[in-house]
C-alpha cells in the first residue's frame, strides 16, 4: 500500500468515525468504539439509524450502494465501511 | 360532552366530602365549561362538568331516574337517541327531558347492559344502581371519550374522566408507570388499561368493569373489533355514510367540520355541507411552514363546498408555547408535537362560537389508507419476489426523513428485515423499530427495568384467539384501531386536545356500523396494489371534483425539534432539560440527552429518529414536572351553586334496601 493510500484510507475512516461519533455514539457517554468493532452488535446503531448511515455514505462520498453491498463486511464497523468506500471511488 | 368523576365506597365506608367533588369537578371543568352538578351520599358521590349539546336547559347532570332510582353521570353522545325515545315511548316509558343522557339512563334500567348494543354514540360513563349499590363503568366502542379509575385498598373506587380528576381527589397519587411510559415508546401511547401513572386504569375502548361490595366483580369486553368472515354482504358505503353524517349533525347547537384537505375530510365536509341546514363552517390548520402546510387543498375545497371557513395559521412559536399545556391535557409523555395545532384548532374554532366540530379519523383504519398497509403488502411480495417490493417501499413513509438524502436500498432492507413473517405483530415491526429510537436515551436502570417486562410479549399475549386466523391486511387493521387509534389518534390528538377548549370532535367514520361495511368489503374494495380506500374514494368522486377525491395521502405531521431551539424558544425547554432536572425525573440519561440537545440547538437533529425522541424526552419531563413533580398542579375546588344537587336521593334507596 502506497502512502498516499494509506492517508486517503486513514482521511475516510476519520470522517466515518467522526460521523458515527457525532451521529450515534453520544447516545452511549463513555463508550470505545474501535475501527474493527460491529457497530450494530454494540448497540451503537440500530435499523433506522442505519439507514441514516448508508444515506449519508451515498450523499456525501457520491457513491450508489447497491442493496447486495449492505453486508456486515462492508458495513459493519467503522474500518469497514471506510474500506468499502475507498474500494468504491476507486 | 361533558366530564366526569366520582368517589365510591363500601358500604358503611367513610363519607364522600364534597370538596373533594369540588376539586375533581375543577379539573374536568374544561371538558364541561358550561355549568357543573353534584350528587352526594353518604358513600357515594359523583360530579359532571357540562357541555351542553342537547337539551341545554333541562339536561343536565348527575341524572338519577327517581326519587332514589338509578343515577348516570355521562360524558358523550349517542346520535340516535330520538329513536330510542320513541322505542321507549312504546313501552310506556315517558322521558321528562329531550336529553340523550335520559334515554341512556332509562334504557338502562329497562335492558341493563344489553342496552348498550343499541347506542350508537360515543360515550363513556358511570351508571350507579344504589339499591345493590353497584357502580358500571363504559367506555364506548372505539375508546372516543376517555374513562379513568382506580381501585384504593380500602375498596374505594375513584373515577374520572380524566386522570387528573383522580388525582384532585385527594386519595390518589401521580406517580409515573414505567410500563406506560414505555407503551408511548413502543407503540405511541400507553395501553389500556395502563395509563401513564401508576395504579390508574384507563378502561379499554368497548369494555365495561362493575364495582359492588369493593372490589371489581365484573369485566367485560360489550364490542371488539372483529375481523372474522362476515356472510353477509358489504353493500354501498354511501347510505350508511350519510345516515352517520346526518346522526352525527345532531345537536341543539351549530355543527362544523375540520378540514385538513385531505379525502376524508373533505368527504366529511360535502357530505355535512349537503345535510345541514345552516351554513356550514370549516376549520384548518395551517402552517407557516410549507414543509407540512396544506392549505392550499383547505381553499379548494372549502371554496368548491361554500363553506365558512376559518383558518389556523401555526408557527413553532405557537407550538412550542401550547407544548406544556397539551401535554397536561393528553396526560402522556408523547412522541410528536402534531397534537399541539389541534389544539390551537380547537381553541380557535371555539372562539368562533363553534362548540361540535365532524372530522374525517377512521377512514384510513378501516378502509387501509395508511401506508403500513402497503407495507404489509409489499413485505408479504418481497418475500416471493424481493426486487418488486424495492421499488413500493421507496414510495412508502414521504414523512421518514432520515438525513435528507435520497434514499438508498437500506431503506428497503429495513422494511425487509423488520422481522419474521409469521409475528402476530408482522404489520407493526417497522413502527415500533422506529419509535423505538426514543429508548435509547433512557437511563441504564430504566432500560433494564422496561426491557424485563416484554412490552411486545404482552401485546402479543392481548391478541384474541381469532386474530390468527385474519389476513395479513385485517390483523395489521385489528392492531392500528386497538394500538394507535384508540390510544394515541383518539385521545391526545383528538379528545384531549379538543375538550381542551370544550369543543367536541364526531367521527362519522367511526359509526359502528361503517366498520361492520370495512369488514364485510371484499380486500379490493379497500386495497388494490397502492391505490388506497377504494370505497371510499368512489364516494367521494360523487360529491367531490375527482383531483380531491384521488387525492394522495399527504399524513399529517407538526415540526418536532425546531420549535424548541430556533428563534426565541421558551426558557422552561433549557430548563426541563437541563441535568439536574432529569435526574430528578430520573427517565432519561442526562450524558445521552445532553448530546441530542446539542445536535437539535446545531439544528442538525433534523431526522424522525431524533426530532421523535426530542419530543418524548422533552414531553415527560413536562409531564412529570406538571403532574408528579414538586409543583405539580393543585386543584381548587368549584365555586358556586351546582346546576343540579342531588343530596339525599341517591340514599332513599338504600332506606329503601
Amino acid at each position: 500500500m502506497s502512502n498516499v493510500e494509506q492517508t486517503a484510507g486513514t482521511g475516510t475512516k476519520a470522517e466515518i468515525r467522526a460521523y458515527v461519533e457525532e451521529n450515534f455514539l453520544y447516545m452511549h457517554p463513555g463508550m470505545e468504539v474501535s475501527d474493527t468493532d460491529n457497530l450494530m452488535a454494540l448497540g451503537v446503531m440500530d435499523s433506522l439509524s442505519f439507514v441514516e448511515l448508508v444515506e449519508e455514505v451515498q450523499e456525501r462520498y457520491g457513491i450508489s450502494v447497491q442493496d447486495v453491498e449492505i453486508t456486515e463486511e462492508n458495513f459493519g464497523s467503522i474500518g469497514a465501511l471506510a474500506a468499502y468506500i475507498e474500494g468504491k471511488k476507486a | 360532552m361533558c366530564g366526569i368523576a366520582g368517589i365510591v365506597r363500601p358500604d358503611g365506608a367513610r363519607p364522600v366530602e364534597e370538596i373533594a367533588l369540588r376539586r375533581m369537578a375543577r379539573a374536568v371543568r374544561h371538558r364541561g365549561p358550561d355549568g357543573f352538578g353534584l350528587a352526594l351520599g353518604q358513600s357515594a358521590g359523583f360530579v359532571s362538568t357540562r357541555l351542553a349539546i342537547f337539551d341545554i336547559q333541562h339536561g343536565w347532570q348527575p341524572m338519577q331516574s327517581d326519587a332514589g332510582g338509578t343515577l348516570i353521570v355521562y360524558n358523550g353522545e349517542v346520535f340516535n337517541h330520538p329513536e330510542l325515545r320513541a322505542e321507549l315511548a312504546r313501552d310506556g316509558i315517558n322521558l321528562e327531558t329531550t336529553s340523550d343522557t335520559e334515554v341512556v339512563l332509562r334504557l338502562l334500567e329497562r335492558d341493563g347492559l344489553a342496552a348498550l348494543d343499541k347506542l350508537n354514540g360515543q360515550f363513556a360513563f358511570a351508571w350507579w344502581e344504589p339499591g345493590p349499590r353497584r357502580l358500571t363503568l363504559v367506555r364506548d366502542r372505539f375508546g372516543i371519550h376517555p374513562l379513568h379509575w382506580t381501585l384504593l385498598d380500602d375498596g374505594t373506587i375513584v373515577f374520572g374522566s380524566e386522570a387528573k380528576a383522580l388525582f384532585a381527589s385527594g386519595e390518589v397519587a401521580a406517580e409515573p408507570d414505567l410500563g406506560g411510559i414505555d407503551d408511548v415508546f413502543t407503540t405511541w401511547a400507553p395501553r389500556a388499561p395502563r395509563s401513564a401513572f401508576r395504579g390508574v386504569n384507563m378502561l379499554p375502548p368497548g369494555e365495561l368493569i362493575v364495582w359492588e361490595g369493593g372490589r371489581i366483580v365484573a369485566e367485560r369486553t360489550w364490542w371488539k373489533p372483529d375481523y372474522s368472515p362476515r356472510t353477509e354482504e358489504a353493500g354501498d358505503i354511501e347510505p350508511i355514510m350519510r345516515s352517520s353524517v346526518e346522526l352525527r349533525l345532531r345537536a341543539d347547537v351549530p355543527v362544523g367540520t375540520y378540514l385538513s384537505g385531505g379525502l376524508d375530510s373533505s368527504l366529511t365536509t360535502a357530505l355535512a355541507k349537503e345535510a345541514s341546514d345552516h351554513q356550514l363552517r370549516t376549520f384548518s390548520v395551517a402552517f407557516k411552514d410549507p414543509h407540512y402546510d396544506e392549505r392550499a387543498h383547505q381553499h379548494e375545497v372549502a371554496e368548491k363546498l361554500g363553506t365558512d371557513h376559518h383558518v389556523v395559521d401555526v408557527g413553532p412559536e405557537e407550538i412550542a408555547g401550547a407544548f406544556p399545556d397539551v401535554v397536561w391535557h393528553a396526560e402522556t409523555p408523547l412522541i410528536r408535537t402534531a397534537p399541539v395545532p389541534l389544539y390551537l384548532l380547537a381553541k380557535a374554532t371555539r372562539e368562533q362560537g363553534i362548540t361540535v366540530v365532524a372530522t374525517g379519523e377512521g377512514a384510513d383504519e378501516l378502509y387501509w389508507g395508511y401506508d403500513l398497509f402497503k407495507e404489509v403488502v409489499a413485505r408479504n411480495a418481497a418475500m416471493a419476489n424481493p426486487d418488486d417490493a424495492v421499488e413500493i417501499f421507496s414510495e412508502l413513509y414521504p414523512y421518514f426523513e432520515a438525513t435528507g438524502a435520497a434514499r438508498g436500498p437500506a431503506w428497503a432492507k429495513f422494511f425487509l428485515e423488520a422481522g419474521p413473517a409469521d409475528d402476530p405483530l408482522f404489520s407493526h415491526q417497522t413502527r415500533v423499530a422506529a419509535t423505538a429510537g426514543v429508548k435509547a436515551f433512557y437511563a441504564d436502570d430504566v432500560t433494564q427495568l422496561t426491557a424485563a417486562e416484554d412490552r411486545l410479549g404482552q401485546l402479543r399475549g392481548s391478541l384474541p384467539p381469532e386474530f390468527a386466523s385474519w389476513s395479513p391486511l385485517e390483523k395489521a387493521a385489528y392492531l392500528e384501531v386497538t394500538t394507535l387509534l384508540g390510544p394515541y389518534l383518539l385521545g391526545p390528538q383528538s379528545d384531549r386536545v379538543a375538550m381542551a377548549h370544550g369543543v367536541e370532535a364526531r367521527y362519522p367514520f367511526l359509526d359502528h356500523r361503517i366498520f361492520e361495511h370495512s369488514v364485510r368489503l371484499q380486500p379490493d374494495g379497500k386495497l388494490q396494489g397502492l391505490h388506497d380506500k377504494i370505497a371510499v374514494r368512489d364516494l367521494a368522486r360523487t360529491v367531490l371534483p375527482d383531483g380531491i377525491a384521488a387525492r394522495t395521502k399527504q399524513p399529517y405531521r407538526a415540526p418536532q425539534a425546531a420549535p424548541f431551539f430556533e428563534g426565541n424558544p421558551p426558557e422552561w425547554v433549557d430548563e426541563l432539560l437541563s441535568p439536574g432536572m432529569l435526574d430528578a425525573t430520573g427517565l432519561f440519561d442526562p450524558a445521552k440527552v445532553a448530546g441530542l440537545v446539542r445536535r437539535c440547538r446545531a439544528g442538525r437533529a433534523t431526522g424522525y429518529r431524533e426530532g421523535m425522541a426530542l419530543v418524548g424526552v422533552l414531553s415527560t419531563q413536562v409531564w412529570h414536572e406538571r403532574f408528579c413533580g414538586p409543583h405539580a398542579d393543585v386543584f381548587p375546588p368549584e365555586e358556586g351553586e351546582p346546576q343540579v344537587f342531588i343530596k339525599q336521593g341517591i340514599d332513599q334507596a338504600l332506606e329503601r334496601v
